[in-house]
């Protein structure tokens, strides 16, 4: 059985593009959608799974599934099928990562948007397919809403295509099924994107805040103003002196990192919004260097220095303050110090990414500081709605009645 | 189109043991109300006094979302369907009950149950009523910002339903884009909340899964809905351009460069020439005055508060089209406008030379920006310059002005053009900048085939906008009326198909455009028909719409 999957495999994809991973899992690398298609209709076939894994290079696990795996990886989708940029739209296999996107449409003049540059790193197919805080940008929305159309295979081997138009009102977006489905409902093929004309103009500045709560209210009051940064970031104290150094800002103090970016007159309209609040509250000009330096880092290939934050946690706008207080004390109350940075606002709110510093019996730590986070009424990575699990699992029964689309996925 | 044989005593018992007897109706009086909302072609039946095609069973009104869950459970064990309603104002049929039912007026759930300031969050009961949604956010400083010409008799729950748009979404977004969390009584009667913060939430977004579903999937009882801060500065401008080319392309521009106006209104040669005549004679305008929604005063908000002058209506530009063939032939009889609409190619192609002679003008655009005082009024300046810049003319602020005196100038009575043997409606298209103009030349020449065509553009994004169509056929009879209408929409919306644009930009898809949502979502539609399944497993839920069958399950 084992060796007519392969056969069946190899006729479908090439026989470089199939490889052993365990006994009974296969990596396959198609190379077009019908390739995909043709994937998904033999793991029908022979009762397999299939799992997307993007570029990803390390197998996902899969807890209590015995069947056969197909660990499907799209990095050879890789091609920018059409840009039109009439439209301003970009059609993309699911394969091509941000930054290879990045490269083909800068030279036009053109850009996935102000994003947060860690989702560069990502296939588009893997952000579009997998909900996780951190892709939002004030000025464009979560990048799902950048989303115009995608391309999906079933579970019975049909393609979707949902219908592109900038608005529709013919029923539910289905394009929004397979957002966040992560490949339970359909394996996304490619997708069409809103991208954005380079801005013309960018302005860096710098704030100093006598609190963590002036610069949170500072920053909400510039955006009711409406002002759109491509970029905002506020750092405690700490976060402060561990990027900078001592001294730029007080213990108790917080600094405010901002990019405003658009036509020149938007782009020093919002920068003066900005400062404009941050007076109304108390604080007042820092050094430009420190914005740009943030920008620099933000932009480059490499990575900030230093291990990624300890732990995010979610708040909408009026539990943030509450949420970055009740983290700290727990964080305190356990025996050690964290660091904090707030970014990524949008219309539902904002993350907040805590570092814990010195921390000993980080389990602990992690333990008080999720409690406090969730007490302060914020979301952890990682949240679902689980009261509507059973209607997920009923929409999966009725698109996939065998079970074969990454049924590991979304069960937990 | 048969209701089933089911024992009205059964069903006015079970409702009246749920909400009491004072909250149901059999009346014919109420059965033939609910039966329809404000889709024309329902109207030929009535203009000739013959009874609506379908009637409910029976009118309920539930007062909370336990109600609504208690009768659809109920309805389930019956086996009859649910309708929801909201304001009746649905253009498309969707309220129609084809077989039958249960009909949900959720007008006495009309609660603004909290608004968070801090959140920028309101909390709506769906049958609550949009002007007074919008007056009471004015209120507390805050908008919701959709506002369509049936604000005075559409509902927040119709709105989120069929994916409104209102006069100011270029800027605020349509109904889809402001809803963070929805409470649904799903189709086996359970009551589900799909807030939560989208972005941090793994799994599909449910939220975006049941906004657009027309009742099919479940009753949204209650939304929570995502406000702005009251406009501090309002700004109206009209432009003139060459052409539909020239002004569709100035305004690809303004909004690629990344500027939000809250309106843009681009109106082809046609329109813009009706809209630029006087409105007609006036002869019978004061008579008509008391049916129509007040008029804002000159600096009211968003809504106008007390009535004023009647407007012009909706199908005054029809009727200026009639004025002006009597000018063109002195003593032309009253049925003058039935004989130009029948003769639409000819029509259509004259009154376009005739428009483009006479006006030389082109075309006009409306272009208004509102908004926080600072940026509103440095994105007016960078909007205005862009137009020129793309070649259009500044006219002033007077046309804008006009605009917005009678922006909801929706006659609530059946349209004399109806009155007169002929018919008048709508429809709304949408396609990328790419495929716009293919779009607005192919629906036009279809429709242009049947009936005479204006258009305009509006509801504009960085990468697309819509074309909104009107129309006016003229037919000698019910059966012929009714054949003509089918055929202009058949026609349209295959046209729009055809060259990649979508059937519907916000009126939805209701019964109207049922028969089209293969050729819209192809393949797509197994994934409709599966939320179907998951959400209204026993197929109960405004059966017919939205091309889910019309009465053995899921087509």
């Amino acid at each position: 059985m084992s060796a007519e999957l392969l056969v069946d495999l190899e006729r479908a994809v090439g026989p470089d593009h199939v490889r052993v991973d365990a006994p009974t899992a296969w990596r396959v690398a198609p190379g077009a959608a019908a390739e995909i298609a043709e994937v998904i209709r033999i793991a029908g076939r022979h009762g397999a799974v299939v799992i997307p894994v993007g570029s990803a290079a390390r197998a996902p696990k899969l807890r209590g599934v015995e069947r056969p795996r197909l660990l499907v990886a799209t990095h050879r989708l890789d091609q920018v099928i059409h840009l039109d940029e009439t439209s301003l739209l970009c059609h993309v296999q699911a394969g091509v990562t941000g930054l290879g996107l990045e490269k083909v449409l800068a030279p036009r003049g053109m850009s996935i948007g102000d994003y947060p540059p860690s989702i560069l790193g990502s296939t588009i197919g893997g952000l579009v397919a997998v909900r996780t805080p951190g892709k939002s940008s004030v000025r464009h929305g979560f990048f799902e809403d950048a989303v115009v159309g995608l391309s999906a295979v079933l579970a019975d081997g049909r393609t979707i295509h949902t219908r592109l138009a900038p608005r529709r009102a013919t029923g539910p977006d289905l394009a929004r099924a397979m957002c966040g489905s992560e490949g339970t409902l359909g394996f996304i093929t490619s997708v069409v994107l809103r991208i954005h004309h380079r801005p013309e103009t960018r302005f860096l500045a710098a704030f100093a805040l006598p609190t963590m709560d002036a610069a949170i209210a500072a920053t909400y009051l510039a955006l009711r103003e409406e002002a759109a940064p491509a970029g905002l970031r506020i750092l405690d104290g700490a976060e402060a002196e561990h990027w900078y150094g001592p001294g730029v800002v007080g213990a108790d103090e917080a600094l405010i990192v901002a990019a405003t970016a658009g036509p020149t007159d938007l782009a020093a309209c919002d920068r003066d919004l900005i400062a404009s609040a941050v007076r109304a509250e108390g604080g007042r000009e820092a050094d430009t260097a420190l914005a740009e330096t943030w920008w620099k880092r933000r932009h480059s290939a490499e990575p900030w220095p230093g291990p990624p934050p300890s732990f995010q946690v979610t708040a909408t706008p009026s539990k943030l303050r509450g949420a970055y207080h009740a983290v700290r004390g727990a964080v305190a109350a356990a025996g050690a110090s964290s660091r904090c940075h707030v970014s990524r606002f949008d219309a539902a709110g904002a993350m907040l990414f805590v570092t814990f510093v010195a921390a000993t019996g980080h389990d602990q730590v992690r333990a008080a500081a999720e409690a406090g986070a969730r007490a302060a009424g914020g979301w952890l990575l990682g949240a679902r709605a689980r009261e509507l699990d059973p209607y997920l699992t009923a929409l999966r029964a009725a698109l996939d009645p065998d079970g074969i689309m990454n049924p590991g996925a979304l069960t937990g | 189109m048969s209701a089933p044989a089911v024992d009205p005593d059964r069903i006015r018992k079970e409702l009246e043991a749920i909400v009491g007897p004072r909250r149901v109706s059999l009346r014919p009086v109420d059965l033939d109300t609910y039966a329809r909302d404000m889709w024309p072609r329902l109207l030929f039946a009535r203009r000739d006094g013959a009874p609506p095609p379908c009637l409910p069973n029976a009118v309920v009104w539930p007062e909370n979302a336990r109600e609504v869950a208690t009768i659809v459970r109920a309805a389930r064990s019956m086996g009859v369907p649910i309708i929801p309603y909201g304001g009746g104002s649905g253009v498309c049929g969707g309220v129609v009950p084809v077989r039958g039912g249960i009909t949900l007026d959720m007008k006495r759930m009309q609660a603004l149950r909290a608004v968070r300031g801090d959140e920028l969050i309101a909390d709506a009961e769906a049958g609550l009523s949009g002007e007074r949604f919008e007056r009471d956010l004015a209120r507390r400083g805050f908008t919701f910002g959709n506002f369509p010409s049936s604000i005075y008799c559409s509902t927040v729950g119709g709105w989120v339903a069929t994916r409104a748009a209102g006069q100011l979404s270029t800027k605020y977004g349509k109904v889809e884009d402001r809803v963070a969390g929805l409470t649904v009584v799903t189709g086996s009667g359970e009551i589900i909340d799909t807030d939560g913060p989208s972005r941090a939430l793994g799994g599909p977004n449910w939220t975006q899964l049941v906004v657009g579903s027309e009742g099919t999937l479940g009753v949204i009882t209650s939304a929570r809905l995502r406000l702005s801060p009251a406009p501090q500065l309002r700004v109206f401008r009209g432009f003139e351009v060459g052409s539909v080319a020239a002004g569709v392309e100035a305004i690809r521009r303004v909004l690629q460069r990344g500027l939000r106006p809250a309106v843009v209104r681009l109106y082809d040669e046609l329109d813009t020439f009706l809209n630029s005549m006087k409105p007609s004679g006036g002869h019978d305008d004061s008579e008509r005055g008391h049916a129509y929604a007040p008029t804002p005063l000159p600096g009211e908000g968003a809504l106008p508060v007390l009535p004023g002058a009647p407007p012009p209506d909706e199908d005054g530009p029809l009727r200026r089209l009639l004025a002006l063939g009597r000018r063109g032939t002195r003593g032309l009889r009253k049925d003058a406008l039935g004989a130009m609409l029948s003769r639409p190619r000819a029509v259509n192609g004259l009154v376009g030379a005739v428009a483009e002679k006479i006006a030389r003008k082109g075309c006009r655009m409306i272009i208004g920006l509102e908004g926080a005082r600072i940026r509103t009024e440095i994105e007016a300046a960078l909007t205005f310059a862009e137009l020129e810049r793309a070649g259009a003319k500044d006219m002033g602020e007077e046309p804008g002005r006009a605009w917005l005196a009678h922006r909801y100038a929706v006659s609530y009575r059946m349209s004399p053009v109806f009155r007169d043997g002929a018919f008048v409606d709508t429809m709304e298209v949408a396609a990328s900048w790419e495929q716009l103009l293919d779009l607005y030349h192919s629906v036009r020449a279809a429709i242009g085939r049947h009936a005479v065509v204006m258009a305009h553009f509006s509801h504009a994004y960085a990468d697309g906008c819509s074309i909104y169509f009107t129309f006016a056929g003229h037919a000698d009879d019910r059966a012929g009326s009714e054949r003509l209408y089918d055929a202009i929409w058949r026609d349209g919306l295959e046209a729009a198909t055809r060259v990649g644009g979508t059937i519907s930009h916000h009126h939805g898809v209701g019964l109207l455009k049922a028969p089209y949502m293969f050729g819209e979502h192809r393949e797509a539609m197994s994934v409709l028909i599966g939320l179907k399944k998951t959400l209204d497993p026993d197929d109960i839920m405004n059966p017919g719409k939205l091309g889910l069958g019309g009465s053995g399950g899921p087509a």
